[in-house]
């Protein structure tokens, strides 16, 4: 797969009406095509904040974000066809099966009907959702109701996929399956951004990583170099060391 | 247009899902309409079309208590019921159980106090004109007083009326008997009646005119104000529908889910737009059905379809629209689903209560009515009565499409700029 950038961050910062202080400050980051890359930091650290921007959802308050060093033919219209967006609340219709959802969301990303069948019926089955693709997911566990999430957000096979926290609050087993299937797209050539507070789970996952703490980026890079560079053994050990014990609310 | 039909289905499961909302939005309407219009209907009936239930107890001994009564039952305007053998204590009590709201004591000097009085009358005339009449002193009785009783959930004017006719039939037996006793004073026999008629049948007529544009002569009746207000009640229920479902959209991130696909936020919103105007349309076609269908087949006023149907259309139009809208923007402002159904259900009500829904306005205080105005269902119902009962034309519509209007966009407006604050938009 090919290693050249297809995000890169510039200067960006954002802060909200609201707040007194920036919810990012002046951050800069390149994301490469292969990547599985980690945005890592504490609660409130400005995570959430950052993946709402390269979605498109805000606008920085400064800087800029380029997809595929500005190709021309990526206008900020259509890069909503090659983004990939999980969230991290169950953002889809409970009341409906996961074969409507997946239906309404793929129509949604302009798939064509033929196409829409065959990846809808390929991510029920990948997902282990087959079975129970015609019952309301309201009824569903927290792991299957994950996997929904996931499926409505790769439905259109993205170029650049941007999860966050994909694997809250769910079993084991889900957490397995989730993963192994991101690690496969991955490998089939999706970009992944991805945040999540299980720092054996980011470890085990991502390539390279971005660690941010109120704001701004504190650590950044290839996971391996930042623990050599750091003189500590894992992630959660580097984490502590860079952000501090003291609680996060 | 895959999108759209992909969309619009999406918003049709939503609905077709939520069992509770469905039937605040079909089965409360016909429920209300039945039983309000069952309830109302005598107090309109009372009003528009039926004699006036009138018990009258005549203990008189001699004639013009009887001419009274007669009077009064060949008039036309009253069902009379006759109960001679109760005593004026029992009235009270016979009038509130048998329902006839209305009652009348007919003393048993009636006769002889008229006739006195009519002929101190004579004697009077006599007496002025210089004509010789039987001055012998005669016993001399007091002029009668009838006792007129009514419930008291009878409103006062209504009752004034109903004794000022009897009052008018009372000047008709008094004038008589006066005219009678002087000529008979003057021996002049039977020659009376000419002069009688030309006094007392001869008098100004008044015609009476239903101002309405067209020919239509229909009348307001019970069906004809609970059919449309309760309808365009349900219509504007589905804010508990509606309103709730954007809520949950905006609350659980599948808007902002949808602000990174490549899709119009405004397909969205018009998806919704469209199933619920569709749904309201349903309203107006199941609760019409049974006003024109099931109403009659119980004894109730039929409902009749206004003839000017492109403009029944349009108040159907803009009324689903208004309730639509309001439920958008409730929708957007609310920051829970059950704030949403709470402020949304309660605010209904309030707006039906000032709207004239659950009391016609005319029946309101001069303040009410005018709050009436703030009301959005106030003006549909208005739409409605122009259709029903003026023949409605597109030019008396006009202020009620234009006050829709602006409701219209002033809800959407908030709608669009909650949304935006919320980045949603």
């Amino acid at each position: 797969m090919s290693d050249l950038p297809c995000i890169h961050i510039d200067h960006t910062s954002y802060k909200y009406k609201s707040a007194s202080e920036n919810s990012l400050s002046d951050v800069s980051l390149t994301i490469n095509q292969s990547d599985v890359f980690g945005l890592l930091g504490p609660n409130g650290a400005g995570k959430t904040t950052l993946i709402s921007i390269l979605c498109g959802i805000m606008a920085p308050s400064s800087g800029r974000v380029n997809y595929y060093n500005n190709r021309a033919e990526i206008s900020d219209v259509n890069r909503r066809n090659f983004i990939g967006f999980v969230p991290q609340e169950y953002a889809f219709y409970q009341e409906l099966t996961p074969r409507q959802n997946l239906d309404y969301f793929g129509a949604m990303y302009n798939l064509p009907k033929t196409k829409l069948v065959s990846r809808r019926e390929e991510l029920l089955e990948v997902l282990g959702l087959s079975k129970v693709a015609d019952k309301k997911v309201e009824t569903f566990s927290g792991g299957m109701k994950r996997r929904v999430n996931l499926a409505i957000g790769i439905i259109h096979e993205p170029g650049i996929l941007f999860l966050d926290e994909p694997t809250v609050g769910v079993d084991v087993q889900s957490k397995n399956a989730i993963i192994r299937y991101l690690q496969e797209i991955n490998n089939l050539g999706t970009t992944i951004v991805y945040t999540s507070h299980h720092m054996s789970e980011a470890e085990e996952f991502c390539n390279r990583i971005a660690l941010i703490d109120n704001g701004r980026v504190i650590a950044k890079g290839v996971l391996a170099d930042l623990l050599v560079e750091n003189g500590v053994g894992n992630l959660q050990t580097l984490f502590i060391k860079l952000t501090g014990e003291a609680y996060r609310d | 247009m895959f999108k759209l039909y992909s969309s619009i289905r999406k918003e049709f499961l939503l609905l077709v899902n939520d069992k509770v909302g469905l039937a605040l939005m079909f089965l409360m309407p016909l429920l209300l309409v039945f039983i309000i219009t069952i309830i109302q209907d005598s107090a309109y009936k009372m009003v528009n079309e039926n004699k006036i239930p009138l018990l009258v107890i005549n203990h008189d001994g001699g004639l013009e208590g009887r001419k009274l009564v007669n009077l009064l039952a060949v008039s036309g305007l009253f069902k009379i019921d006759t109960l001679n053998e109760l005593s004026q204590n029992s009235l009270k009590t016979e009038l509130l159980s048998r329902g006839k709201m209305i009652a009348l004591y007919i003393p048993q000097t009636f006769s002889d106090g008229l006739e006195s009085n009519a002929g101190d009358v004579s004697k009077i005339l006599m007496n002025d004109l210089g004509l010789e009449f039987d001055s012998t002193k005669q016993k001399s009785i007091s002029l009668p007083t009838l006792s007129f009783y009514s419930d008291p959930v009878l409103q006062e004017n209504y009752s004034y009326s109903v004794m000022g006719i009897i009052q008018s039939y009372m000047s008709v037996i008094e004038n008589s008997l006066m005219i009678d006793r002087m000529y008979m004073t003057m021996d002049l026999g039977d020659k009376s009646s000419k002069l009688k008629d030309r006094m007392i049948s001869n008098r100004v007529k008044i015609d009476h005119f239903v101002a309405s544009t067209s020919n239509s002569t229909v009348i307001p009746n019970s069906t004809q104000h609970n059919v449309p207000a309760w309808t365009i009640f349900a219509m504007f229920f589905m804010v508990v529908s509606l309103g709730s479902n954007i809520v949950k959209e905006r609350v659980n991130g599948s808007f902002l889910r949808l602000k990174t696909m490549p899709t119009s936020f405004m397909l969205v919103m018009f998806s919704k737009m469209s199933i619920y105007v569709v749904v309201a349309v349903l309203q107006v076609a199941v609760t019409f059905s049974m006003g024109i269908w099931v109403l009659p087949k119980i004894g109730l006023p039929e409902l009749t379809i206004p003839s000017n149907f492109l403009a029944f259309v349009a108040v159907v139009f803009i009324s689903s629209m208004a309730a639509v809208s309001y439920a958008l923007m409730i929708g957007a402002i609310a920051k829970t689903q059950e704030q949403a159904n709470g402020f949304g259900a309660i605010s209904i009500i309030i707006f039906g209560a000032i709207g004239g829904i659950l009391v016609p306005t005319f029946v309101m205080p001069g303040f009410m009515q005018f709050a009436s105005n703030f009301s959005p269902l106030h003006w549909c119902l208005e739409g409605f009565y122009i259709l029903f009962l003026k023949g409605g034309s597109w030019q008396e519509l006009r202020t009620v499409l234009l006050f829709l209007g602006v409701f219209i966009l002033i809800c959407q407006l908030c709608t669009y700029f909650k949304l935006r604050i919320e980045k949603i938009i």
